[in-house]
């Protein structure tokens, strides 16, 4: 026979359905949200990975200053690797951005077409998918050059396979798909383009893949030399270098742990939601659980049905997330990604990891904690089950409350400390609803706030890297002599503003975070653009080759510092102390004393600087030293410098020479890549946050009135106005919430804080100072407010509802 | 007359399987007076008895209160009837389980403008010592003083006692008998009783009989006794 008990399932959903519903609202949308997010991370992921064979991305390219004669291509092509011609124009635009113009290709980095179709005839043009949303440009659209001479009518729009993220220069520190893009037009369309901007871009593929990336640095690297000796080469970039192609597949899955993290938050924090009310049914079900047991039903068949309910609603949430996962929310996560890379098109992959981490791990979550909690509530003997004594061995002693304390006040902290745990929960809940939605106002502002940051600080208007030509350092001895001496001529200035400075880029050492590009300046003693005395600040600089310590060393009492492995041949130099950029300060917490270990990128080498100073330079991770000892420590000559600092724009430079100008654009490519990349999310975040908050204390407050039906009820009888009972049970909960929001605010700051920082250390390189704008908290603190307003009114509806003969059931 | 109550009638469900409790009834009741409704179960008493304290509504027919009829209100006005008017006793106590004892009795106290004095009540009630306990670490009989004292804090006009001494054992009802009937004499509040023990009627001023939703004696006590004499 089946258990009779079941048959009460349903009608106590019934009767509970408001309950049942908004949690499984809530679980449907975190499931299906969570669930989304995991197809579409892991089929984008498979999709991505498969590309490099399915469109055959290339293995690396490189860029010569002239087209390559027939013999040269044989003779590189006889190093291993097959030659692809992926010649290239850039083109100003009336809006603003650079095109970089491609003619169609067929053979290598092939094009997904993903709206339109590819341009067929000349002034037609198919552009990059997501260059083209943050442009607002559609198919059908016309492009027009800046001078106003060319158009093109745009008939698709694609994803070029070695551009999924739109870097413009391999050295930039992020990509920029709003203000440049890439397109692939006709040959013939190409021809008519200027020629004079022609970029000799060739791709290659090797032969025999290199198996790993240190085979393919070893391989790439002995390629580049060879390369060079046969023709003159002006940028080479192997795969594994190029960030327009690997920036996309670091990234991505990165988000997952947090999104996971916070699934299981919502999951245990409803558990525990479904805990309280289990707590609260059990104390209402005294007399049947009582008469039950004491009829020989035995506490494994009870805790079974009192657990039915929450672990099937947890269940059929998760199921139909799933579908709705797999379904819409998977489109709107796609779309996260398609607002930030330049993907092609994906096929759904099944995921069984999705969905054992939003199933069956939410449902077990649900069954470890409703399980405890049953198991707790039901020890109790069948005798004191009937004579609704369930406040188990120890009787509660009234906390002592002065009457000189007005009755009404008295009520309310009996009611505050009668609901101690549901309050509990609603401070947490609070506390991790806040955080998100706290997340959602301060990103957009702490951004702009970064770029306001920024322009306030930047060294110069204009940095000017300048660009040795590759011909200078590779190829024939001659050949490169001579194009060093004409870099030398050209890329001086006349103009006043002009301060020469040397740079050298170093990478902080990889450790539980990835190794991060730090640029040293070397400045001239009294330089007009940064304002560091070095004079008296002189220390030891050492040299290490071959340690294997992977941690910042920082010696905190200022003595010289030797490298720790014995060894290694120290080379030590008397050197001035280093200043670090605020934001390198801030980034590593890093204070004067202290000593920083960096290495080159691809080799060993180790340097040791000590921090004399921290200069407020917010844009980038720096270090600061006299040019001197710059150019001392690498080796680069006593002359020697890299760029200018100006606060004019230098015209005078050859641009082939310019590398690159740091611009105020070019430091808040950041910021405003991220606004891009997240801004559009941060809505859905606030909302999700409010949601969970109003299911929060809607189902609270629920449990509070419910628990104290009877009581409303005796009230109501003895006379008391809905008003006056409000003003008991609905104004307890009222104080509890503006204290929760109220204390939650700094502990929010401080997580906040931490995740903050965490998010900065692995997400993204440089740095963005957390800024919290104080109207956070006001909009914190009103949306909070606002929500209960709502929740209140329900339950101010509940009260009224309460009949009075719930108080003559005689049940006590 | 203070209390008339003329035709109620009052029924519960419909078609096949309404129930009739009450059918038609009419009683008068003056100030003061310690007035015993007596019957078996399903005879319609606490039905009447919820009907007077306006917790419950007539079908049919009128009750009038120190001139006010019942029918007439809204149910803010029956709000402040029971406010302005009763207290109310029942068999299982009600109190509110996360107030203490004094808390309890001051929740009346708040409804009233001119309220008894708590501490003197609290010592007239015998719990004055019991004052800071919640309700969970009384005694039945110390529980019932407590709702005792929260309903006649407010002195009301009128004391409804719905099986008071229901859950009590014989030493603890004959004391929570004698309680009230030292707030009738002390306090002068009217009393209506339901009960079922038949041996509390002769401690009434007036006795009425229900069975089958009808009244089928009523009378004035001629030989009351104290309640202290009863016996059963």
């Amino acid at each position: 026979m089946k258990n009779p008990l079941h048959k009460r399932l349903p009608r106590e959903l019934k009767g509970e359905l408001g309950k049942y519903l908004v949690v499984f609202i809530l679980m449907v949308l975190t499931i299906g949200m969570v669930s989304g997010f995991l197809v579409a991370d892991g089929s984008m992921i498979v999709a991505y990975n498969d590309g490099f064979e399915k469109y055959n991305i290339e293995n690396g390219n490189f860029r010569t200053n002239q087209q390559i004669y027939k013999s040269q291509k044989e003779e590189i092509q006889n190093l291993g690797i097959k030659l692809y011609e992926n010649f290239y124009i850039e083109e100003p635009l009336d809006n603003g951005s650079t095109m970089r113009f491609f003619k169609n290709r067929t053979e290598i980095n092939g094009v997904c077409l993903m709206k339109g179709e590819f341009p067929k005839a000349t002034g037609e043009i198919a552009i990059d998918r997501m260059y083209a949303d943050n442009n607002e440009l559609k198919v059908g659209d016309t492009l027009k050059s800046q001078s106003g001479k060319q158009t093109w009518k745009i008939t698709g729009l694609v994803a070029l396979s070695d551009y999924s993220c739109l870097f413009q220069n391999n050295n930039d520190s992020m990509f920029d798909s709003v203000k440049f893009g890439v397109s692939v037009v006709t040959p013939e369309e190409f021809d008519t383009l200027d020629q004079d901007k022609l970029q000799y871009n060739y791709s290659w593929i090797y032969d025999k893949q290199p198996k790993t990336e240190k085979k393919e640095k070893d391989v790439s690297e002995e390629l580049m030399e060879n390369i060079g000796e046969i023709v003159t080469l002006e940028a080479f970039v192997p795969r594994y270098l190029n960030q327009a192609i690997t920036f996309t597949g670091d990234d991505m899955g990165s988000d997952k742990a947090m999104m996971i993290i916070l699934l299981y938050i919502v999951i245990v924090i409803m558990a525990f939601v479904f805990g309280i009310t289990i707590s609260n049914t059990i104390r209402r079900e005294a007399g049947v659980i009582g008469t039950l047991r004491a009829s020989g039903y035995t506490r494994k068949e009870l805790i079974r049905h009192y657990m039915a309910l929450p672990v099937l609603v947890t269940l059929l949430g998760a199921l139909v997330g799933n579908i709705l996962g797999y379904t819409v929310f998977k489109n709107v996560c796609a779309g996260m990604y398609y607002g930030s890379y330049s993907l092609p098109t994906y096929v759904t992959v099944w995921s069984a990891e999705a969905f054992l981490l939003t199933t069956v791990v939410p449902v077990i979550i649900m069954l470890v904690v409703n399980y405890g909690v049953l198991r707790h509530k039901l020890r109790l003997s069948p005798l004191k089950f009937l004579r609704r004594d369930l406040s188990g061995r120890k009787r509660k002693k009234a906390i002592n409350l002065s009457p000189v304390i007005k009755i009404f006040s008295r009520f309310r902290l009996r009611v505050i400390f009668q609901n101690m745990s549901n309050y509990l929960v609603l401070f947490i809940g609070i506390i991790f609803a806040n955080l998100l939605l706290m997340f959602g106002l301060l990103l957009p502002s702490a951004l702009s706030h970064y770029q306001v940051e920024i322009q306030n600080n930047m060294l110069a208007k204009y940095q000017y890297m300048l660009q040795v030509p590759v011909s200078a350092a590779s190829g024939n001895k001659f050949d490169g002599l001579i194009s060093l001496l004409e870099f030398y001529m050209d890329s001086r200035t006349d103009n006043e503003d002009a301060e020469e400075f040397s740079a050298y880029s170093l990478n902080t050492l990889p450790g539980k975070y990835k190794s991060e590009e730090v640029l040293l300046y070397g400045i001239e003693p009294d330089s007009r653009y940064v304002a560091i005395d070095f004079n008296d600040t002189k220390d030891t600089y050492e040299s290490s080759e071959n340690t294997t310590d992977t941690k910042d060393k920082k010696d905190e009492a200022g003595n010289k510092v030797k490298a720790d492995n014995k060894n290694t041949a120290n080379a030590e130099k008397e050197s001035a102390a280093v200043y670090i950029s605020s934001a390198y300060a801030d980034k590593f917490l890093l204070h004067v004393g202290d000593t920083i270990t960096l290495k080159e990128k691809y080799e060993k080498e180790k340097y040791l600087f000590k921090i004399a100073g921290v200069y407020d330079y917010t844009a980038a991770l720096c270090v600061f030293m006299p040019r001197s000892e710059l150019n001392d420590i690498f080796d680069l000559g006593e002359d020697y410098y890299s760029g200018y600092f100006s606060d004019t724009e230098l015209t005078d430079i050859k641009s082939q020479y310019i590398g690159s100008v740091v611009d105020l654009d070019a430091l808040t490519k950041i910021s405003r890549q991220l606004d891009v990349s997240m801004g559009s999310m941060m809505g859905m975040v606030n909302g999700f946050a409010i949601v969970i908050y109003m299911v929060l204390i809607y189902l609270l407050s629920k449990i509070i009135i419910e628990k104290n039906a009877q009581s409303i009820s005796m009230v109501k009888i003895l006379g008391y106005t809905n008003g006056e009972i409000s003003r008991l049970y609905i104004l307890s909960t009222s104080l509890v919430v503006v204290l929760c929001l109220l204390l939650s605010l700094p502990l929010e700051t401080v997580i906040m804080k931490v995740l903050f920082r965490e998010m900065m250390l692995s997400s993204i390189s440089g740095w963005i100072t957390l800024w919290i704008d104080p109207m956070i908290y006001l909009q914190m603190f009103a949306a909070g407010i606002v929500t209960y307003a709502v929740v209140a009114l329900l339950e101010f509806r509940r009260i009224k509802k309460v009949p009075m003969d719930e108080a003559l059931k005689n049940v006590e | 007359m203070f209390l008339q109550i003329q035709g109620i009638k009052k029924s519960f469900g419909a078609g096949d399987s309404r129930v009739d409790v009450l059918k038609g009834l009419d009683l008068d009741i003056e100030r003061g007076e310690f007035c015993v409704l007596l019957g078996p179960s399903g005879s319609g008493k606490s039905t009447l008895l919820n009907i007077i304290g306006g917790i419950d509504s007539a079908d049919e027919g009128n009750l009038v209160i120190d001139g006010e009829c019942l029918a007439d209100m809204s149910e803010k006005k029956l709000s402040l009837y029971r406010r302005k008017h009763l207290g109310y006793i029942f068999q299982m106590y009600n109190l509110i389980p996360n107030l203490t004892v004094r808390e309890n009795i001051e929740v009346g106290a708040y409804l009233s403008d001119k309220p008894l004095d708590v501490d003197e009540l609290l010592h007239t009630l015998g719990i004055y010592e019991h004052q800071r306990k919640l309700p969970n670490q009384l005694s039945g009989g110390q529980q019932q003083r407590t709702a005792i004292g929260r309903a006649i804090v407010k002195n009301p006009d009128i004391l409804l006692c719905d099986e008071p001494t229901g859950a009590l054992d014989y030493n603890t009802s004959k004391e929570i008998l004698k309680l009230i009937e030292t707030v009738n004499q002390k306090y002068g509040n009217t009393i209506v009783m339901v009960t079922h023990n038949d041996a509390i009627k002769d401690m009434a001023d007036r006795v009425v009989k229900l069975r089958d939703g009808m009244i089928r004696k009523n009378y004035m006590n001629e030989h009351k006794i104290p309640a202290a004499e009863l016996d059963w």
